[in-house]
């Protein structure tokens, strides 16, 4: 929302608005606007780009002497310009090439030293200086309304259309030394009244404390000048008053339409808006003071006398405005000549009825539309209009009237029109807002509750005049207040719309900053958050790295890892296709980011990540998905590494590492064929495991290497292996392991150990040899522990040799070799009699 | 001319593949060159039909190879059960100096701790939620922007209310439940004071500046009395504590549903004291977040009397703080899992 200071000053000096503007200058009123208002978003300082500008009078304007198309003016600055060649009238010669210069005439002159307006933002502005045209010389040049960055127009020079003295600043001539804060519209969303700048400079003086008073057309009921002409008969039809709940117009005839003064020109301009012709002009300076948009029809092109409202057809097609062709749906609210489409409600006019040049009689209207359905229309199209940015903030309807009377009131004195018929209201509020005269009830309230939610002590009287200044009604009983907002206040329902109000009003950059008082409870703390600390922890010391992948992922990753797409929650409006859906689990885009990093020149690592999935198969109570939150990481190798042994065993290697910081003791188990879950479907059966905790059965997650598809499809090295575990199942049995499994007291004797070697079927797995030494060991007196070294297989053997230490202490003696020697030979007696076993 | 065999010579290339130790070699075999040679030579009306059969059974031989070589992809079982490989060492650990933390999660670590210490809680938010927590739980009246599709990620698939999921746009889906979950703690005395990260989505194009899934923190703190002036005050305590210097903070009226009022915030640039420089872009302040006074509706709707409690929240973003503190150029890293971006944070 663009606000012109100049705009502002005037009406504020003119019309008594409210106080000084800027007591404290500009800058500090930036910086109240930005703490009580909304964020500025720019303050530009119009008035540097016209400082050079100069009124003069062309004196004197005789056809140059070598060619045609030029003058040779001697113009009349007054005698301001300092440092000029002068004539003996003190008159400087200026060539200029405009077919509509003349004696007498008032021009913008732009002398030697200023900068061309047009170019001020240029990269390298083009500064004027004396210089020969075709022999003659010309100090300067008079400008073009383009030149002086006012319009596209450049087919003569800017003639000044008001009283005017040669040498006065062509800036303040048209209040062009002006400032334009730019506040951003974001910061209105729930106050359209601010869409206008009226409303803002009534902010401006509530936040400064001042009190402003709304000018008498905006506030008292309005009268409608009788039609003394022949009427212009108008009928209105609203079929959609659910969506347009009031649209008044009126008929005017025998309006002059014409390009409009140059004053009204640049207010436009410095409010960000474009002149077009006067009746247009003038119905946007309306709408940009007071928020609420008009449109004006052409009344004999819309032929029929008749406007109606009511939805679009599918299909059906309206020239628009703006040259382009809009294919309406059923759910645009259209207006209508009672035959055909003429515009799109509260968005754009159509081509057809627009007012131009010709135009003798018009219809001008004021309506309010349902602020969804017109930002619905709005994106559908693609048509942001100012019309939109106000519309779709829920223009308060009731100000129609007050508006509509202004415009007709503008247009009569400006444009020429007798007013040529009644007013048309159809209205279709409910009877409370029309009879209370406000959007909303009253609010009561109480200032205690308004100091409580503000942290200050404010007085009753205090809040009363605060409100006041920005015209809401307060009564007052004892500390209890009644609040009627103004009309034009859609935003205020309930007790906290006024806490806000008063905060706002009064700055909230004088709230005392005080901390919440609490008792000394600990706050909780969350194991969950702490278990993956811990987890990233001990991974990232482990030499992995930790990754943070999308949630999403494209349905192909999904194929390429062997997981099915049905289970996975669709996204139905992404604006990628490598969103289509939401991961069933993390690790296929762990895998996913394998290929990218090898090329990137890392030969060796591993990826982490601590994420959830989701399956349209496990919803919870709710009929939520559950959130399965995992820890999944992938190792993988370069083959040209050619690692000995498998990668299952490096990825075991680091699960191990995790699972013994976190004192849980795991064991691998064989995956023993295809499994369901979609977890698993990456892992190649044959060398992945189910990693439980021992002796309790509970299940953390899979562990393994990755299907021959898999890897071809996600360009995997072979030499890669994966895991996934279930964090809140890792969290249970931290909490359930928090005793026993720990620490071990030192012996003071000494222990001894010795390696035993046993050849095994190579059927015998690992896991089933240490199962059968281990109650040997645990059935010892002295302590012995089990620590696999070795594992070799003689080409194509069918037996193994695993070779374990064991390791033994007495905590009561120092242990003898024969006490060794007996705990050996039990071992290898049970291992001989269960699994065949052969000492070697 | 006779023409030749085509099912005898399938049966006997195929026969030939089996035993072949070069299996690609049986593409080259001669009399598939000869069957290829013999189309031209067919009778025009059979010639199609001849050279149809001719190339299926390259491509039936092109099928078996390719079956052959995936199985050759195939690696024999494993024991799983086992420590470490047959005739292979004990695998080491990577080298720890390689091992990182992702900078947003030591970032948020850091964030949590400083909130932990004073007072709050952490509860995680989640990745997919309904309408009701989304919009409705938090004042979004029917029909507002924020509900359509334009900014916000929704399933195909429904929930029992036959609406689709949605992908929170933001960590305040959780205020609800967290209100109703500790609800009474307040009537102990106690306040609800948690902090709730998560990760959030927005349906937006990517660029350096945006991505459309990213991190906020939220906050939230109820109790009875509870004003503007402590929401305030606790961010600039918490922002002195992270930054580790006097942070001097600036609030701007803003506009957002769940709350009422509502602010946005602004710190003293914490890298040149305010005084200006690159990160600032040269003003002194640093726009960070939103924040504001709960609503009453929202209170309400979990459970809370908002004539008796009053409270505030806060929404920040993570990965902003991350990028300022360190340089960082491109959101887009965050979540590209490229190891020259994240072994720079060891």
């Amino acid at each position: 929302m663009k606000v012109s200071l100049n705009t502002l000053r005037f009406y504020q000096d003119t019309y008594k608005w409210a106080g000084d503007l800027a007591p404290d200058g500009i800058d500090a009123l930036v910086e109240k606007i930005g703490a009580q208002l909304g964020a500025v978003e720019e303050v530009e300082d119009m008035g540097a780009k016209y400082r050079d500008v100069i009124v003069a009078r062309v004196a004197s304007c005789e056809n140059h002497p070598d060619a045609d198309r030029l003058h040779v003016c001697k113009i009349d600055d007054g005698g301001v310009v300092e440092h000029l060649e002068r004539d003996e009238n003190g008159f400087v010669q200026v060539v200029c090439g405009a077919p509509n210069v003349r004696e007498d005439m008032f021009v913008a002159w732009l002398p030697p030293g200023a900068t061309v307006p047009e170019t001020y933002h240029h990269e390298a502005p083009f500064v004027l200086e004396a210089r020969a045209l075709r022999g003659v010389v010309s100090n300067g040049m008079l400008a073009s309304p383009k030149e002086l960055a006012l319009s596209d127009e450049h087919d003569g020079i800017l003639e000044i259309d008001t009283d005017a003295k040669p040498g006065e600043s062509f800036a303040k001539l048209y209040q062009l030394d002006d400032h334009i804060i730019d506040i951003e519209n974001k910061m209105f969303t729930h106050r359209p009244d601010c869409f206008g700048f009226m409303g803002v400079a009534r902010e401006l003086a509530g936040i400064q404390g001042q009190k402003f008073t709304s000018p008498e057309w905006y506030v008292t009921q309005p009268e409608f000048p009788k039609a003394n002409v022949e009427e212009l008969a108008l009928e209105v039809k609203n079929e959609a008053p659910e969506l347009v709940p009031r649209f008044t117009a009126v008929t005017m005839r025998n309006v002059k339409v014409e390009k409009s003064p140059m004053w009204m020109q640049t207010a436009l301009l410095r409010l960000g808006s474009r002149p077009i012709n006067n009746v247009v002009d003038y119905t946007n300076y309306i709408m940009l003071l007071t928020g609420q948009p008009l449109h004006a029809y052409d009344y004999d092109k819309v032929g029929t006398g008749k406007l109606g409202v009511r939805l679009g057809h599918d299909g059906e097609k309206l020239n628009l405005l703006n040259g382009k062709e809009a294919t309406l749906t059923k759910d645009d609210v259209v207006i209508t000549n009672g035959e055909k489409a003429i515009g799109v409600g509260g968005v754009m006019g159509g081509a057809d009825t627009e007012v131009d040049e010709n135009t003798k009689n018009i219809i001008i209207e004021c309506a309010n539309f349902d602020m969804y359905a017109i930002r619905r229309t709005s994106m559908r199209h693609g048509l942001f209009t100012d019309a939109v940015t106000r519309f779709n903030k829920g223009q308060s309807p009731l100000q129609n009237l007050a508006v509509l009377a202004k415009i007709v009131d503008e247009i009569r004195q400006f444009a020429g029109g007798k007013v040529a018929g009644a007013v048309v209201d159809d209205n279709h509020l409910p009877d409370e807002m029309r009879e209370r005269g406000s959007v909303h009830a009253s609010v009561v309230t109480n200032t205690e509750f308004v100091n409580t939610r503000l942290g200050l002590q404010l007085s009753t009287s205090e809040i009363k005049t605060l409100l006041e200044n920005v015209e809401f009604v307060v009564n007052v009983v004892n500390e209890d207040l009644t609040i009627k907002a103004p009309f034009w206040r859609t935003d205020i329902e309930i007790p906290e719309d006024i806490v806000e109000e008063i905060g706002r009003l009064y700055g909230y950059d004088r709230l005392p900053l005080v901390l919440p008082k609490r008792d000394t409870t600990p706050a909780k703390r969350n194991v969950l958050l702490d278990l993956k600390s811990q987890v990233r922890d001990v991974l990232s010391r482990s030499g992995a790295n930790e990754v943070l992948t999308y949630s999403f992922v494209h349905g192909n990753l999904l194929d390429r890892a062997g997981q099915s797409r049905d289970m996975a929650f669709q996204i139905s409006n992404a604006l990628s296709p490598d969103l289509q859906y939401y991961r069933l689990t993390v690790l296929p885009s762990l895998l996913d980011k394998v290929h990218g990093n090898i090329r990137a020149g890392y030969d060796e690592f591993a990826l982490f990540e601590i994420g959830k999935g989701h399956s349209t198969e496990h919803l919870n109570d709710d009929g939520l998905p559950i959130e399965f939150e995992t820890l999944d990481l992938v190792y993988a190798a370069n083959d040209k590494l050619a690692k000995p042994g498998a990668a299952y065993y490096q990825a075991q290697g680091l699960l191990t590492e995790l699972t013994d910081k976190l004192k849980i003791r795991v064991e691998f188990k064989p995956l023993g064929g295809e499994l369901v879950g979609q977890g698993s479907k990456p892992f190649d059966p044959k060398r992945s495991a189910l990693v439980y905790v021992k002796d309790t059965g509970i299940a953390l997650g899979i562990i393994g290497e990755l299907k021959p598809s898999v890897r071809k499809a996600l360009k995997l090295p072979v030499h890669t292996a994966a895991f996934s575990l279930g964090l809140v199942d890792v969290l249970r049995c931290i909490q359930k392991s928090a005793d026993g499994y720990g620490y071990e007291p030192l012996s003071r004797y000494p222990g001894t150990a010795q390696d035993v070697c046993f050849r095994v079927p190579d059927t015998v797995s690992f896991a089933a040899l240490e199962a059968c030494i281990q109650p040997v060991l645990d059935a010892q007196q002295v302590t012995a522990r089990l620590q696999a070294i070795d594992i070799y297989k003689a080409e194509k053997s069918t037996d193994k040799q695993i070779t374990f230490r064991i390791s033994m202490t007495n905590y009561d003696k120092t242990m003898t070799s024969d006490e060794a020697d007996q705990v050996i030979s039990a071992v290898i007696k049970k291992a001989q009699a269960e699994l065949g076993a052969v000492v070697v | 001319m006779q023409s030749p065999d085509i099912p005898a010579v399938r049966d006997a290339l195929l026969k030939r593949f089996d035993s072949l130790d070069d299996k690609s070699s049986i593409l080259k075999a001669p009399e598939l060159r000869e069957l290829f040679g013999a189309i031209k030579n067919q009778p025009a009306e059979k010639r199609g039909e001849f050279g149809a059969a001719v190339n299926a059974l390259k491509v039936e031989l092109e099928q078996k190879l390719a079956d052959v070589s995936e199985k050759a992809q195939e690696l024999p079982p494993i024991d799983v059960t086992a420590p470490f490989d047959m005739n292979a060492p004990k695998p080491q650990l990577l080298p720890a100096q390689n091992g990182t933390v992702h900078p947003l999660m030591r970032e948020l670590d850091s964030v949590l701790d400083i909130f932990y210490r004073m007072g709050f809680t952490t509860v995680e938010s989640r990745e997919i939620d309904d309408e009701f927590h989304m919009f409705t739980a938090l004042n979004f009246p029917a029909g507002h922007p924020a509900r359509d599709e334009y900014d916000t990620f929704v399933t195909k698939q429904a929930d029992k209310n036959g609406e689709p999921l949605v992908a929170p746009a933001h960590t305040s889906i959780m205020q609800h439940r967290i209100l109703k979950e500790q609800g009474g703690l307040l009537e102990q005395g106690k306040p609800i004071a948690a902090v709730i990260p998560g990760r959030v989505f927005r349906n937006e194009d990517l660029d350096a500046r945006h991505e459309h899934t990213f991190y906020q923190f939220e906050g939230i703190y109820v109790d009875k009395g509870i004003h503007a002036g402590n929401l305030l005050a606790t961010f600039k305590t918490f922002l002195s504590e992270y930054y580790g210097q006097d942070i001097q903070i600036k609030s701007q009226p803003f506009y957002f549903p769940f709350t009422e009022p509502s602010f946005e915030l602004a710190l003293s640039c914490p890298f040149c004291q305010g005084k200006g420089c690159h990160i600032c872009s040269n003003t002194g302040w640093i726009e960070l977040l939103g924040m504001g006074m709960i609503h009453p509706n929202v209170l309400k709707q979990a459970g809370v009397d908002p004539e008796i409690y009053t409270g505030f929240a806060w929404g920040c973003g993570l990965e902003r703080l991350v990028m300022m503190k360190y340089g960082i150029e491109d959101i887009r890293h965050f979540e590209s899992a490229k190891l020259d971006f994240l072994r720079q944070f060891a």
